[in-house]
């Protein structure tokens, strides 16, 4: 029950929710030691996606924006961080926020046509950001041009990061530092300006909502979430170059939040984790016993075999519309679904 | 308080990291030998997936005929769709859940070089990745083998062919917006400095852009006498087409990318006759220059039995054997002809000592040879520098050029 | 000067494939009020068929090409039937994700059905690299061929909407659903043949694409590059999509020709960021005033 604000604004609103966070976190803690090292690995890939997604949810889901160009903010974050880090010689946290200023930076100028436009309008401007921003990379140099960049030794307080398991413990602490933030951005004055924007924009301006400040605000906010996270993600792959940051990245972002649940804080989380579970993973349908013999023998005999990879195409998209038709509010919306058939239940 | 915690949790993490179990002979048993591969089966790049299934039938072929010292190979190959996070992930969990003793082939530079840290650090071998970059080789690793020959000799093979043979004036580059590109790039000023010349027109092609026309415009404009593409067989054909279009007809020349006739004469409608391509193998001793040859009707005997054995018994039935499918053969080679000289008693370090060993080994491709381990030295590991040229001709075939030519290596920043 | 005028030449050759193809999103964007992202896919699939058709089948290239239409007509309708006409409760973005879904089905579909070898369309009567030139300007005939087939498009759909019945009737669907649902037009039936008839015309950008090169991705960029042109002309007028398509295709060229070709296959989304800036809703749609 919120009786006021403050019950309002409370990060654990009951004793339950607060054994359940405690419980999260010592699973997370225990995670590396329970579970071999792929599943680490892929952890950090989910953290690094629940980060972008948890900012462009505060973007798209809470102010209403659409952006089809978080790829590049990825991409500003992983190269911002690496050349800190070895021209100007910053330590790797100081690096990483530093270049997650710098996406918010871009997110601030991109925010400024946002506040002419909106739908598809807004959809193709972003678009076209993302894809000129890999360009120009490609065009400089001291950013290793077409033909990439390496990432320097990963040094925190005098230890060196090398294993996934290593870099697990700092992808989490981060990871869940910045949904805290985020959660309570939500919770805020600011919060409730981006959501009465995306409510009704006019509406919120005769309220006097600032809207060039909240709106670019949203934009750079969310550019720095993906700034941060395309600066770990920079030091999981040790390697990066422009065709990294395509369009297909900034369209599995987006996908990745929508599915999940615009506009909630869990929702996102939850669609990250699926999507980027599924990602990594389908590649193994081939591999699954019964199953993979019977869609080998079904390309042999109707598709070809050499496609048969493809099937993952299939069942991703198929994943996605199911989603979708069934729940227009993600996996956030079927999971209200469930609680409420749970506690009305034999009603 | 935080701060101690948080350098706890590290330094937890840091000795957790000391005791992960590093292994010697992974991926041996007495009858089985593990071999890992990635490759896009799906996504832009998927032509090139045809290379890891040229090596799985390679190797079925193998298994069929006996195995090596009554090993049978087990081949794992995934689909990582070009993308590095994938290919990671894939390469971890083969390389952790199963054990594998070798990887081979491995297509593409972004997804070889984003696992080539943890392989090296893992002192797994990885032999031929299927992507001929300088980065494979700075530095040297004592596990990484490189087969195919660097994007930068093609370059310089056919610079130097298009001066010196061809007497060319106007040399103009058409390069992919990457490291294919790039060093293609670079190869052709390297070489044209040394004649005093310069290209007269670089002109980039971005991946995915599907129209050429301007890029032909540019090419007629700088009134080029003979064009190099360091592209994609479909860029390639897209502007060779355009260039005839608007009636244009320099000399094209390509890489070994471009270099499979009967499918560039396909999908160029024809126009692919008389293109002068680079050339990294298929071809016998006994083939002199002027010899023809065609790669569906091979005159060297090692690809005429492959692709009657291997081929035809162990390829899915909508395969094309064409030069991707026969480089997934080709780079498992030396591989195999190194797991099979290191005898029964199979290790790491015998195999890594028998392909130093190799010295001129003559599969599918070149002359093959390694060296004794040098951190200084590239060519300990480059495997093969020599290449050749060929043309295409009406019939899908080919004329041979020249002899094999021993291309120089550039190192990085020259 | 020659230069100049043959880059117009070729940006509009090569925005011809551009405007059918904005011309398809805009059609299913004022049905549905969606950009769909599947777009490029509805016509892949039934080039692939035609394909099929004359490869396995046999046929001539006119028959495959009719079939593959017909094809693309009811591929378009049953997606509007069986998925998207499900969504109703969907937001703008929840709709966005579907198409994204039906994009990565249709295109997974089809390279697993074909492989991902490239290919051309065989049979195909005009050579691709044929040309014709008009003393120092040439023109492929296969983009003449486009050019021509995309104005015959362009006339008949406006003659459709201006004199037909069931034209007029989409065009009140787009208008104003409600009240065309209350004089009695079957409004689901409208936005399902609009879908039909959207997917035949990105087919037809497809099928003349195709005679130069096949390959599973060769969609992509044309549709990308309809979708800005549609924007820059206002996302809701057909002359709009056309004339901002064509726009798309000059400017491409021009900048590829005088200034870089670095930039070349971006810099039409530079230029929409521009005209959006001054003009929010493109420059031919009516500015959209919100009623509070």
């Amino acid at each position: 029950m919120k009786r006021d604000y403050y019950g309002d604004v409370k990060l654990f609103s009951s004793g339950v929710t607060l054994f359940w966070f405690a419980a999260l976190i010592i699973f997370l803690l225990l995670y590396p030691f329970l579970f071999e090292n792929y599943y680490v690995y892929m952890a950090n890939y989910i953290a690094i996606n629940i980060i972008v997604v948890v900012g462009l949810n505060l973007l798209v889901g809470y102010t209403g924006q659409i952006s089809l160009g978080h790829a590049g903010f990825f991409a500003i974050g992983a190269y911002g961080t690496i050349v800190l880090m070895t021209l100007a010689s910053f330590p790797f946290l100081l690096a990483l926020i530093c270049a997650g200023l710098i996406a918010a930076g871009f997110g601030f100028l991109l925010g400024l046509p946002a506040l002419r436009l909106e739908g598809p309008y807004l959809a193709i401007a972003t678009l076209g950001f993302g894809l000129t921003l890999t360009t120009v990379i490609g065009r400089i140099d001291m950013l290793g041009g077409r033909q990439g960049l390496h990432a320097p030794d990963l040094v925190i307080m005098g230890h060196h990061l090398t294993t996934d398991r290593q870099f697990y413990y700092l992808a989490m602490i981060i990871t869940v530092l910045l949904v805290i933030i985020a959660r309570n951005i939500t919770k805020t004055k600011v919060g409730r300006a981006f959501v009465a924007i995306r409510d009704a924009h006019i509406a919120a301006e005769t309220m006097g909502v600032n809207l060039v400040l909240y709106k670019t605000l949203a934009f750079a906010l969310s550019a720095f979430y993906a700034g941060v996270a395309g600066g770990l993600f920079a030091f999981v792959l040790r390697f990066i170059e422009p065709e990294l940051f395509g369009f297909f990245l900034s369209i599995f972002f987006l996908t990745m939040a929508v599915a999940g649940g615009l506009g909630t804080v869990m929702g996102p989380i939850a669609g990250a984790i699926l999507l980027s579970f599924l990602d990594l993973e389908l590649r193994n349908i081939l591999n699954i016993p019964y199953v993979g013999d019977w869609l080998r023998q079904l390309s042999t005999s109707h598709f070809s075999l050499t496609g048969v990879s493809n099937i993952q195409f299939i069942v991703f998209g198929t994943i996605l519309i199911l989603i979708m038709l069934f729940e227009p509010l993600g996996l956030y919306g079927l999971w209200i679904r469930m609680k409420k058939y749970w506690k009305t239940w034999p009603f | 308080m935080k701060k101690v915690l948080l350098s706890a949790l590290l330094s937890a993490a840091f000795v957790f990291g000391i005791f992960s179990p590093g292994f010697c002979e992974v991926g041996i048993t007495d009858t089985e030998i593990h071999i890992g591969q990635w490759s896009p089966q799906t996504g832009p790049a998927a032509a090139w997936g045809a290379v890891a299934r040229g090596t799985d039938a390679y190797f079925k072929w193998i298994n069929a005929n006996g195995g090596i010292h009554g090993r049978k190979i087990v081949h794992h190959y995934f689909d990582d769709a070009y993308n590095p996070a994938r290919t990671i992930a894939g390469v971890k969990q083969l390389q952790e859940r199963t054990g594998i003793f070798a990887w081979v082939g491995g297509v593409g530079t972004a997804p070889g070089l984003a696992v080539k840290d943890y392989l090296m650090a893992k002192d797994v071998i990885w032999v031929g990745p299927a992507a001929g970059s300088r980065n494979w080789l700075t530095p040297p690793h004592k596990n990484l083998f490189n087969v195919y020959p660097l994007y930068l000799g093609d370059a310089q093979l056919l610079n130097e062919y298009a001066i010196n043979e061809l007497g060319k004036k106007k040399i103009a580059v058409v390069y992919q917006e990457d490291d294919y590109g790039e060093q293609g790039l670079e190869g052709t000023k390297f070489t044209l400095k040394k004649y005093n010349m310069e290209p007269v027109a670089a002109i980039p092609v971005a991946l995915g852009d599907s129209d050429m026309r301007p890029h032909a415009m540019r090419l007629r404009r700088s009134d080029a006498d003979a064009v190099l593409l360091f592209v994609t067989p479909i860029a390639a054909s897209r502007i060779i087409g355009t260039g005839k279009a608007m009636n244009y007809n320099p000399q094209w020349m390509s890489t070994t990318t471009c270099a499979d006739c009967p499918l560039m004469m396909d999908i160029t409608q024809g126009l692919y006759a008389d293109v002068i391509t680079a050339n990294f193998g298929m071809r016998d001793d006994s083939e002199q220059v002027g010899d023809s040859q065609h790669i569906n009707n091979p005159k060297m005997e090692l690809m005429q039995t492959y692709k009657t054995e291997v081929f035809d018994r162990y390829a899915a039935r909508d395969e094309r054997w064409g030069y991707t499918f026969s480089l997934g053969i080709a780079l498992a080679e030396p591989l195999v002809e190194a797991i099979r000289n290191a005898g029964p008693d199979l290790t790491h370090e015998k195999v890594i000592k028998e392909l130093e060993n190799l010295e001129n080994f003559k599969g599918m491709l070149g002359r093959i040879s390694y060296g004794p381990f040098d951190p200084e030295d590239p060519l300990t590991r480059i495997g093969q520098q020599s290449i050749f040229l060929h043309q295409c001709t009406e019939d899908g075939g080919s004329v041979i050029l020249t002899d094999w030519i021993e291309t120089e290596y550039i190192p990085m920043g020259e | 000067m020659i230069d100049f005028i043959q880059m117009i030449i070729s940006g509009i050759a090569v925005g011809s494939s551009y405007a059918l193809m904005a011309l398809a999103m805009v059609l299913i964007y004022k049905a549905s009020e969606v950009p769909n992202f599947a777009q490029g896919e509805m016509a892949l699939l039934p080039v692939f068929i035609a394909f099929m058709i004359i490869y396995s089948y046999g046929y001539s290239v006119f028959a495959a090409f009719f079939g593959a239409l017909v094809f693309a007509l009811v591929l378009g309708c049953c997606l509007e039937f069986a998925i998207v006409r499900r969504a109703k409760n969907s937001n703008v973005l929840g709709l966005i994700i579907i198409t994204i879904g039906l994009e990565m089905i249709l295109l997974g579909f089809v390279s697993w059905k074909f492989g991902a070898d490239e290919r051309v369309m065989p049979s195909f009567p005009i050579s691709s690299y044929d040309s014709v030139m008009f003393g120092d300007f040439y023109i492929t005939t296969i983009d003449l061929l486009t050019l021509i087939v995309a104005l015959v498009i362009m006339i008949s759909l406006f003659l459709f909407f201006r004199f037909s019945k069931f034209g007029v009737a989409m065009k009140a669907t787009q208008q104003n659903e409600t009240a065309a649902r209350l004089m009695g037009i079957r409004t689901n039936r409208v936005k399902m043949v609009t879908w039909g008839i959207s997917g035949t015309v990105g087919s037809v950008a497809g099928l003349l694409i195709a005679p130069v090169i096949m390959d599973p991705y060769m969609m992509w960029d044309p549709m990308l590059k309809g979708f800005a042109g549609a924007v820059v002309g206002g996302m809701t007028s057909l002359p709009g999509a056309v004339f901002g398509a064509y726009i798309v295709g000059i400017v491409e060229h021009l900048f590829g020709g005088y200034v870089s070709m670095d930039f070349k296959a971006v810099v039409a989304f530079a230029v929409i960021v521009i005209v959006l800036c001054v003009k929010p809703s493109g420059l031919f749609a009516r500015h959209y005033v919100k009623k509070v």
